[in-house]
């Protein structure tokens, strides 16, 4: 093995070392859906004169599946992230059937949704979202992308 | 040579390069990128996302007896009923309203105490962002030339007009005091996102000596974002 080769494989090893242990680990739960899958804000009730706006909100049930089957036995906090998509914030509450923790997030925070030792190949639950907005957005439409996140022990 | 990486628990798509000894120099460094290129998380996809709409552009105008969120036919009157007397006096008339709104449609304060000699008129304008209409809606009212009697005796409909109050509000005038033109005319605009009410009171001038008779018109108010 010449010392370029040899080279190579250090820094290669070095690399994958730091990559393995890096946190938050992306968790896939591509076997998450909405029902549904699109959903159309509606107006709050306005406050009294001269109280702020509202804005608007909508109700959306999300079926989660997150696959941990490369997880199983690890032990670490699991994370729901809303990446900001635009200066006008989200902010979705939800509750849980259980397996998932309840809580709140705002567009471009994370959430704790599980904490302790992963046992199984997946997590589901169902969330029942409340999403609430300013009447401040960009357009009439915006798509926002959640994801789950893990931050291995 | 075999390069094969164990990789804990990491959820990345893991690949085995295979490389000779006796590929050209610059291969193995190319199979080493190859391999970082694969053990980069994938970081599309696998989230759940959701389509948002904002809710539709919205006007809401309730005059006399309304209901919140919601239509209602009632089309309330106002009338005055004059003597021979008070009409050769000459002396302006308060004219009574069949109203019984006291209520805000808004937050049920009771902005409109006396609605027998009131009419309620609020009105809201939202939007969900800066292309989604206009800044303001204008608000309007459109009265007839005249009222008119079934002789066919007319009072000119300039004859009424309207003083404004909202007890506790900062603004009681916000939409202003004013009297009816025989046409359309603009009572005030309504900023984005804002809700404006008020009560307006109706007067008769009574300036001049009429024919005997019920004379009736009737005025249409209108809320507009274009």
């Amino acid at each position: 093995m010449n010392t370029v080769r040899l080279l190579s494989v250090c820094v290669l090893g070095l690399l994958l070392g730091s990559a393995a242990l890096a946190n938050p680990q992306r968790l896939d739960d591509s076997g998450s859906h909405t029902v549904p899958p699109n959903v159309q804000m509606q107006w709050r009730p306005l406050p009294p004169s001269g109280g702020a706006e509202p804005g608007m909100e909508a109700w959306v049930r999300v079926n989660l599946r997150i696959d941990t089957r490369q997880w199983v036995g690890r032990s670490g906090r699991i994370y729901m992230v809303l990446p900001r998509d635009q200066a006008s914030s989200i902010e979705a509450v939800w509750t849980t059937q259980g397996r998932l923790l309840p809580g709140r997030l705002v567009s471009g925070d994370r959430t704790l949704v599980h904490t302790g030792t992963i046992h199984t190949a997946t997590l589901e639950d169902q969330l029942l979202v409340r999403l609430r907005s300013g009447a401040d957005w960009q357009g009439n439409s915006r798509r926002l992308n959640f994801h789950f996140e893990l931050d291995a022990d | 040579m075999f390069l094969v990486s164990m990789c804990e628990g990491n959820p990345v798509n893991m690949k085995v390069i295979q490389s000779r000894s006796t590929t050209t120099s610059g291969r193995p460094l190319a199979a080493a990128v190859l391999l970082l290129l694969a053990l980069v998380p994938t970081l599309n996809a696998h989230a759940w996302s959701i389509g948002i709409a904002a809710a539709s552009r919205r006007v809401f105008l309730h005059v006399g007896n309304g209901t919140a969120n919601a239509n209602n036919g009632t089309i309330n009157q106002v009338s005055v009923t004059l003597t021979g007397a008070q009409m050769l006096a000459g002396t302006p008339q308060a004219m009574t309203s069949n109203s019984t709104q006291s209520a805000s449609l808004l937050d049920g304060f009771n902005t409109c105490p006396t609605p027998a000699s009131q009419v309620i008129i609020g009105a809201s304008y939202r939007r969900s962002n800066g292309g989604d209409g206009p800044a303001s809606a204008t608000l309007r009212v459109t009265s007839p030339t005249n009222l008119v009697s079934a002789a066919g005796d007319t009072i000119p409909f300039s004859q009424i007009s309207w003083t404004v109050s909202a007890p506790g509000s900062g603004v009681p005038n916000v939409i202003p005091a004013g009297t009816f033109s025989g046409a359309a005319q603009t009572l005030t605009t309504i900023p984005a996102n804002t809700y404006i009410e008020n009560c307006h009171s109706f007067i008769y001038a009574n300036s001049a000596v009429r024919a005997a008779g019920t004379y009736t018109g009737q005025v249409t108010y209108t809320l507009t974002s274009p």
